[in-house]
């Protein structure tokens, strides 16, 4: 690629993100749970480790059943294994799914904001907003936290502004000190 | 963002190997919900082949048939029009699911026509979703899926062998045929309303029925998220009192639409007399050094779950974008050696492509069923064959890309 190609390529790519800035400052959004109705919505959060997952039809529809077992539990009374239930999954010849829901991998570690009791199976408070994954890096074993949700530019209407929330590559301990704190403001 | 930066310059070993031709290949990445064959079936049930198949809908004459609940809710009034006479608003709701469906029917360069649309018909059953082979939509039906933070959403029943049936709906005559899509909106949140378009001004604070029907709608015909901002099928919703993209109108009635969204369609229900939209872009994704690639998992020799994007250079439109990272020849399984495939683009033009992580607006858990689907095996299936059994791998959101062209 010559250096007037690599330059026209290069302002086409800038061009675009431009666009797209504009775009998104124009149509989207979620409906809005920031941090703190998160924990509001929530009756219990904890940091599970995915066990295993199962396909069952109740209510005439399919749902998948994942067992995790609680390794800390932040907010609320949880058993040492929980079941969390999503919409969807593989049931004997059929295929049912739900666009935006999570999916977890056994052995993968996650802060879940649950809705629920315990006795009957969970769910997850706006599914990938309540879906916080855990990350370890492989040279320091430091440990981060990313929101499924992260990086989408919420609507606030009361400010009528654009802002980024969510949680991204945060580090454990400092996630762990917002969410303590927001839990202890909330008891009061 | 410094330590985000840090993280990616230390697994930035990557390169983006791309190269160009104007062919269409069996091999797909594109961002659809897929389904593999069941082959513990007999093959002429199963089809014989473990490579994923994207879920659709029959294109014939009439197949596509919708129906919508009347019931626009009891305890709280979901659905707001600005007709409020009981005949007048059930008309409003009605024109607007029309309009929804007229915009995917109306792309360009498709199998789906105005024609292969059966009639809308109400039914008075404000439960009337459910497993039952009938695609319908739902105002004040509760489910057990909602909780806070979901709006709508559609549940989508896929055969993955020859002769299943749901309900009284058709047999299947095809792996990957979407037996029932049913759209639910969220009838249990107070502070949630949906307006038509003529009544969203007059309701600022409530989002537009047009844009969450028209999503929802492509759920229904087989899409899964796209990672493209702008998209109608970017997993967002519009902000309350605003609408996706620009109303539809009589000259251009799928004018909400973006090219990715378009292109999408096009690739999922293709017209075999198109001659305009017949252009594709295919390559790898390759990490510079192979050594980056995850070591528990030596089948896979590419990029995996990257986003591809190609790019309109004389306009600087994205025109459509893939997830690319596996490919599939007959009898399957899956390859993870960095493959994507940007088909049915249109003929004639100069096109930029680039590959992102997924790790911005949209995480790899928002296309999930676009990317675990792909493998089936002895695990998830018991007796499923081993020689067209796999694993699919996380998705690498670990990488930068540099271009260089074809050696």
């Amino acid at each position: 690629m010559s250096y007037v190609q690599r330059r026209r390529f290069l302002w086409v790519l800038f061009l675009v993100g431009i666009a797209l800035i504009a775009i998104v400052a124009n149509g989207t959004t979620l409906i809005r749970l920031p941090f703190y109705k998160l924990v509001q919505n929530s009756s219990a959060i904890a940091r599970v480790r995915c066990v295993s997952s199962d396909t069952r039809l109740e209510y005439g529809e399919v749902w998948t059943d994942t067992v995790f077992d609680v390794v800390q539990h932040d907010k609320g009374y949880l058993p040492s294994r929980i079941v969390v239930r999503t919409p969807g999954g593989r049931f004997q010849r059929i295929r049912s799914h739900v666009d935006g829901v999570p999916e977890f991998r056994p052995g993968e570690e996650v802060f879940l904001f649950l809705a629920g009791r315990p006795g009957a199976q969970f769910k997850i408070v706006g599914w990938t907003q309540g879906t916080f994954r855990i990350r370890t890096n492989r040279q320091s074993g430091a440990e981060t936290v990313t929101q499924d949700s992260a990086d989408v530019p919420v609507f606030d209407p009361q400010q009528n502004k654009f802002t980024k929330m969510g949680v991204k590559d945060l580090r454990i301990d400092v996630f762990l000190e917002k969410m303590n704190k927001e839990i202890s403001r909330q008891a009061l | 963002m410094g330590r985000q930066t840090t993280i990616r310059r230390w697994g930035a070993s990557s390169v983006a190997f791309f190269y160009c031709l104007w062919s269409v290949v069996a091999a797909q990445g594109y961002s659809f919900n897929q389904v593999v064959a069941d082959l513990r079936q007999p093959a002429n049930l199963s089809e014989g082949s473990a490579c994923p198949i994207p879920s659709h809908q029959l294109d014939g004459p009439g197949a596509v048939v919708v129906r919508w609940s009347t019931v626009l809710g009891t305890s709280l009034q979901t659905v707001l029009t600005a007709d409020q006479t009981p005949a007048g608003r059930l008309n409003e709701v009605e024109q607007v699911i029309q309009q929804s469906l007229n915009v995917w029917i109306s792309v360009n360069g498709t199998s789906l026509t105005p024609s292969s649309l059966g009639t809308l018909s109400r039914v008075s059953s404000a439960s009337a979703c459910g497993s039952d082979g009938k695609n319908s939509i739902c105002f004040d039906q509760p489910d057990m899926a909602f909780t806070p933070g979901v709006l709508a959403f559609t549940r989508v029943i896929t055969a993955d062998a020859i002769g299943i049936q749901i309900g009284n709906g058709p047999v299947s005559t095809e792996v990957g045929q979407i037996l029932d899509a049913d759209i639910y909106f969220n009838p249990s949140d107070f502070s949630t309303t949906f307006s038509t378009p003529s009544a969203l001004s007059a309701n600022p604070k409530s989002y537009d029925l047009e844009s969450v029907l028209t999503h929802e709608l492509a759920h229904v015909l087989g899409f899964s998220h796209s990672a493209v901002w702008g998209a109608m099928m970017f997993p967002f919703a519009p902000a309350l009192g605003t609408f996706t993209g620009v109303r539809p109108t009589l000259q251009q009635p799928d004018a909400p639409l973006s090219d990715d969204d378009r292109t999408g369609l096009r690739n999922l229900y293709s017209d075999p007399l198109d001659t305009v939209y017949i252009g594709s872009i295919q390559g790898r994704v390759l990490p510079a050094n192979p050594l980056s690639l995850p070591v528990a998992a030596p089948w896979v020799t590419g990029i995996f779950g990257a986003h591809v994007v190609a790019v309109d250079v004389a306009t600087g439109s994205v025109i459509a974008g893939a997830l690319g990272g596996w490919s599939c020849q007959a009898p399957g399984p899956v390859q993870f050696d960095g493959s994507y495939l940007i088909s049915h683009l249109p003929i004639g033009k100069s096109y930029a492509v680039y590959a992102e992580p997924l790790d911005g607006a949209v995480a790899p858990s928002e296309v999930s069923n676009a990317l675990v689907t792909l493998c089936r095996n002895a695990t998830t299936d018991p007796g499923w064959p081993p020689a067209q059994g796999c694993v699919v791998p996380p998705a690498n959101t670990q990488f930068t890309t540099r271009t260089r062209p074809e050696p």
